[in-house]
């Protein structure tokens, strides 16, 4: 093992394979695409090619036998990734909903303020929802905004669609919304075109049926609007400017013996789903006019 | 290695064998990224058993048939496998291993050997793309399968090699393990 000669001998034998590769390697980056080594290896894999063919269909169950472990393996691996995928995608599309829901109701407010009779110069004050009262006999919601952005007790609250409330307490960040249809609410409001009036309270526990009270017997018909009918006397005056839209018609009760008819009106503003209102910070002025488009 | 036609078939049987299931089976089996290097382990093999100059012209040859098959640069893989062959060889000559296990180590070993050899060439020869560090999981993986596979590729090698060999590393470790320790005392040792 130690005898110089075949120490000798080793060396060259190694050192005359490492000169060989470097001059095909070397031959091989200098010669063109017909050059020998490059014809030799397109021979190569020409006889090549079937026996490799051959090998590859003989070793295929073998192949998919060890390509199964691998799959299972990579699938467990994806199946968590996609698993993970998904999560940040519902994250995303909950997020992308609440972000279309606040846009559709700013719509519906934008909608609003630009319907014809809509009080003008009522300078609203766009607020979120911060906290909803947990039961149905009091229906009041929080707002992120208070006195400091110029809200005052008694003010009107409008939603998507129409009105929604008043601003029954404040504070210097938030102030509390008390919903048309709490228990202790009552609007006075007007039926267009007919110009009936009438006061406006809730049905405790049916927040999507509001009752319009004293309507004089007449001819009131279904599918017409509601609106704020803005009353004022010289000893009393309504909180809500004139011709803000509460809701539609949807039944009127006819009882013989009562001296007055009760009008089911399905209000605008979805009380369930309330996230952005505006507070009317002024009082505005109503617009006489003998029709109001719904929002 | 006793230098006889019979030997030079044997051992190409063996690189034959190692390039073709290499690229027709092997190289598809893909495990994690990576996937077994038949070629880099039958050359280790023919080295453990049959020495350095052996292991360096099994490298020469394998890598030679390797890259005609591949159509890849001619000489690189040569280069890196002459040196595996050579590496395993002179350990063997050197070191003389003889536990039942040798295959693992010496197998991962020269797998990772010729996978970091082969990418530095490939780098000194400008592979002209950007190279992912993934590169590195993938040669550990391939490190592991080969680690596995050694034992059987080992085995068999030497089976093939057997009738060539001038020393079997297994055998002589078998003579040597039949100690004589009774009788006189200076003839402990001998068999007499």
């Amino acid at each position: 093992m130690f005898d110089k000669k075949v120490v000798r001998r080793r060396r060259a034998a190694l050192a005359i394979f490492i000169t060989l590769s470097i001059v095909m390697l070397t031959a091989y980056f200098g010669e063109s695409s017909g050059g020998a080594f490059h014809t030799l290896q397109r021979g190569a894999q020409e006889a090549f090619a079937p026996i490799e063919t051959g090998t590859g269909r003989a070793l295929k169950p073998f192949r998919d036998f060890f390509g199964w472990f691998g799959d299972t393996l990579d699938a467990k691996g994806e199946n968590e990734d996609l698993r993970k995928e998904v999560e940040q995608l519902r994250k995303q599309v909950a997020q992308s909903s609440t972000a279309e829901q606040d846009a559709r109701q700013l719509r519906g407010l934008v909608d609003l303020e630009r319907t014809e009779g809509f009080p003008a110069g009522t300078e609203p004050v766009a607020a979120r929802v911060i906290a909803r009262s947990p039961t149905v006999w009091y229906s009041t919601v929080k707002i992120d905004k208070g006195s400091g952005d110029g809200v005052r007790e008694d003010q009107p609250v409008i939603a998507a669609g129409g009105l929604a409330g008043k601003v029954t307490s404040v504070t210097g960040g938030t102030a509390e919304v008390t919903l048309i249809t709490d228990a202790s609410s009552a609007v006075s409001a007007q039926i267009m075109p007919d110009g009936a009036t009438g006061i406006v309270k809730p049905e405790v526990g049916k927040p999507e049926d509001l009752l319009l009270e004293f309507v004089q017997r007449g001819r009131v018909t279904e599918g017409t609007t509601v609106v704020t009918s803005g009353f004022t006397s010289d000893k009393v005056e309504s909180l809500f400017p004139r011709g803000v839209p509460i809701g539609r018609v949807s039944r009127v009760d006819l009882d013989e013996v009562e001296l007055y008819q009760r009008v089911h009106i399905k209000p605008f503003a979805d009380m369930r789903r309330l996230d952005i209102v505006e507070v009317l910070t002024q009082k505005g002025e109503g617009r006489e006019t003998a029709e109001v488009v719904t929002p | 290695m006793i230098t006889t036609p019979g030997a030079f078939l044997r051992v190409g049987a063996i690189i034959m064998a190692a390039v073709i299931l290499q690229l027709s089976g092997f190289g598809t089996m893909s495990f994690f990224g990576g996937h077994p290097d038949l070629v880099s382990l039958a050359v280790a093999a023919v080295a453990i058993y049959a020495g350095s100059v052996t292991g360096a012209a099994t490298g020469f040859a394998a890598g030679f048939v390797l890259d005609l098959a591949v159509g890849a640069t001619m000489g690189a893989s040569s280069l890196v496998l002459t040196a595996v062959g050579y590496a395993v060889g002179r350990y063997r000559e050197v070191r003389d291993p003889v536990h039942g296990l040798m295959p693992i180590p010496v197998g991962a070993a020269a797998t990772l050997g010729f996978l970091v050899a082969f990418a530095s060439v490939s780098f000194m020869l400008d592979v002209g793309a950007s190279v992912s560090p993934l590169v590195f999981r993938d040669m550990l993986v391939t490190t592991l399968l080969n680690a596995l596979l050694a034992i059987p590729v080992f085995a068999l090698g030497r089976r093939v090699l057997r009738p060539a060999l001038v020393v079997d590393p297994f055998e002589s470790r078998r003579r040597r393990r039949a100690p004589t320790d009774s009788g006189p005392l200076g003839l402990r040792g001998l068999e007499v």
